[in-house]
């Protein structure tokens, strides 16, 4: 008789750990350009109350929350989606692709055109938390890799770009 | 030719085209084990007496459980799930719609309603909320624009919330198309002109846009080329048999072509002066289609220059030099906005400012262009565009439209 291995998915524990560390790290930093940067706090203040998104890997994370809490500060809410109300639901298909996209191999742009990720949610939603994760791009990347996962590297002026990404850094890192 | 690293590309549609398509109608019905449809379209289709010709090409053969004419322009949500309920009442078994866009995208909706036993359209929203196949759709375009017989999409409107909702799956596209050439004689010249420059512009962002890939390109090419071919011949003689049927077969490879490849910043500006102005989609897609090729010309000339063969001939192409191919394009599609200009007796507008409502007001003051523009920025086909844009880059495209001068390209940020 025939006998067939058993064959188990591979977990690829190391690729979901850096996606997580980035998913984790891109929160916080949000959370602190929402307070550090102009047009991402614009951007926060049209969402609705309590407007809350999620970006992660299908099918089982790692997941990053992000949201307005009941003072409408925005906030970094963790990665459990678990008992959650997700106003927009960003999920990369799988987790080769978002290496891709977490290793700026493949820009949002690209990935979006190539079918990487299924959105579900309100299309103005979604059109507003790609700007701010494009403007959160610049902040935390050096220009040689930003320009890689924007469609344009933006001019800004010095005080915005460097203090700016100085302040975003610090923030994040305390996560205040 | 650009072979992207990943593309995903999907049209189980079954087209039927020709001068006696709508006789193949009970065939395909039979074939799907449907015999009762609800035939779905508007005011307008019936009067003209479309629907007529469709009823004498299958009334032998198949029992119309009911006939639905009271589609309004923007499908509406009530009209979908009040439809569903006529469905329901009259033991149908499929669905039949006959009519433009609207008439389509409400017919997959009340689809999606009916399979899925359900009361409330809404429930559906969005992409991935439907899991399996839908009740047997047959489409039969009556304008040769939209393209929604070949698309996955389906946008009702709720007037009480004043929302536009989009319903995506692959489960939505119909399961077969008719393209009959009687379907679309009739349509009057300035709305036939509209409607091609619609599946025009399809058909080149779809081109020229982010996710473009083998596949669509390749229906994009032939749409380009038989609405070239055809669009003038049949403005002269309205009554062109064989143009019809071309251009009807053109809007159905642009639908193809752009629901693979999406569409960029024509579409963007094109979906926020409709929903700001009210200015009709075919005609904003004509006046804004080269606009955007010029905004992103320094980022994919590459890819409009090639248009030139479809739009001009090899012989055009082969004579202009290289560097000038892609201004040519550009240059070309605006020929082709004037042409139609004239031969409308001045009713398809060349530039924003120009469009006029029947009583020759004019529908876009220009103080409205920041309006549109900051709605623009809520319009999710400028994720395929090749360039960013911004407010800004919204509102110098439409200032230049609205004015019908060329784009300066040079004040394009990055250029």
């Amino acid at each position: 008789m025939n006998e067939f291995r058993e064959v188990t998915p591979g977990g690829k524990p190391f690729k979901k750990a850096y996606v997580a560390l980035m998913l984790w790290f891109v929160g916080r930093a949000i959370q602190a350009a929402a307070k550090v940067d102009g047009d991402v706090k614009k951007e926060f203040e049209k969402l609705p109350e309590g407007f809350t998104f999620c970006l992660g890997v299908m099918p089982h994370g790692p997941y990053m929350i992000v949201g307005k809490d009941r003072k409408e500060r925005v906030k970094y809410m963790g990665w459990r989606r678990e008992g959650r109300s997700i106003d927009l639901d960003m999920k990369i298909k799988n987790i080769e692709a978002a290496i891709l996209m977490f290793t700026f191999q493949e820009g949002t742009a690209v990935a979006t055109a190539r079918d990487r990720m299924v959105v579900d949610g309100e299309v103005p939603y979604a059109c507003a938390i790609v700007r701010v994760l494009d403007i959160g791009e610049v902040y935390l990347l050096p220009k040689i890799i930003a320009r890689l996962a924007v469609k344009r590297y933006p001019v800004w002026s010095f005080g915005r770009k460097y203090i700016g990404r100085v302040r975003i850094y610090f923030r994040s890192i305390v996560g205040y | 030719m650009y072979l992207p690293e990943y593309y995903e590309f999907c049209c189980r549609v079954k087209v039927i085209s020709g001068h006696n398509a709508l006789e193949k109608i009970p065939e395909s019905l039979a074939k799907m084990h449907a015999a009762r449809p609800l035939i779905i379209t508007d005011k307008g289709v019936s009067e003209a007496g479309l629907v007529d010709i469709v009823l004498d090409a299958i009334r032998d053969e198949v029992a119309v459980g009911a006939t639905a004419d009271d589609v309004p322009q923007d499908s509406s949500l009530k009209v979908v799930n009040r439809l569903a309920d006529v469905y329901r009442d009259n033991d149908c078994d499929s669905i039949i719609a006959v009519g433009g866009g609207s008439v389509m995208d409400t017919a997959k909706g009340v689809n999606i309603v009916v399979s899925e036993n359900a009361h409330d359209l809404m429930k559906f929203s969005g992409a991935g909320a439907l899991k399996r196949a839908l009740k047997p759709l047959v489409v039969i375009p009556t304008t040769s624009g939209t393209g929604s017989e070949a698309t996955l999409v389906a946008v009702v409107k709720d007037h009480e919330r004043h929302l536009k909702m989009a319903f995506v799956s692959y489960f939505l596209l119909p399961d077969v198309a008719i393209l009959d050439s009687r379907m679309t004689l009739t349509l009057p010249p300035f709305i036939t002109a509209a409607t091609a420059m619609d599946a025009m512009a399809h058909a080149v962002e779809a081109y020229t846009g982010l996710a473009k890939n083998p596949l669509s390109d390749a229906s994009a090419l032939a749409a380009i080329s038989l609405i070239s071919s055809n669009l003038m011949g049949v403005m002269e003689n309205p009554s062109d048999r064989e143009g019809r049927l071309a251009l009807a077969n053109a809007a159905t490879l642009a639908g193809a072509a752009f629901s693979n490849s999406m569409v960029g910043v024509v579409h963007t500006l094109g979906h926020a002066t409709g929903s700001v102005c009210g200015v009709p989609h075919g005609m904003c897609m004509a006046i804004l289609l080269p606009y955007g090729l010029e905004y992103n010309m320094h980022k994919n000339a590459h890819f409009t220059e090639e248009l030139l063969v479809p739009l001009a001939g090899a012989e055009v192409y082969a004579a202009t030099p290289k560097h000038l191919r892609a201004e040519q394009v550009v240059a070309h599609i605006r020929k082709m906005n004037q042409d139609l200009h004239d031969a409308t007796a001045g009713r398809h507008a060349r530039f924003l400012g120009e469009v006029k409502d029947g009583g020759g007001r004019q529908v876009v003051p220009r103080e409205k262009l920041e309006d549109i523009a900051e709605a623009a920025l809520d319009d999710g086909s400028i994720f395929y565009n090749p360039e960013e844009c911004d407010y800004e880059d919204f509102l110098m495209i439409l200032r230049t439209a609205w004015e019908g001068t060329p784009l300066d390209r040079g004040l394009i940020k990055g250029v």
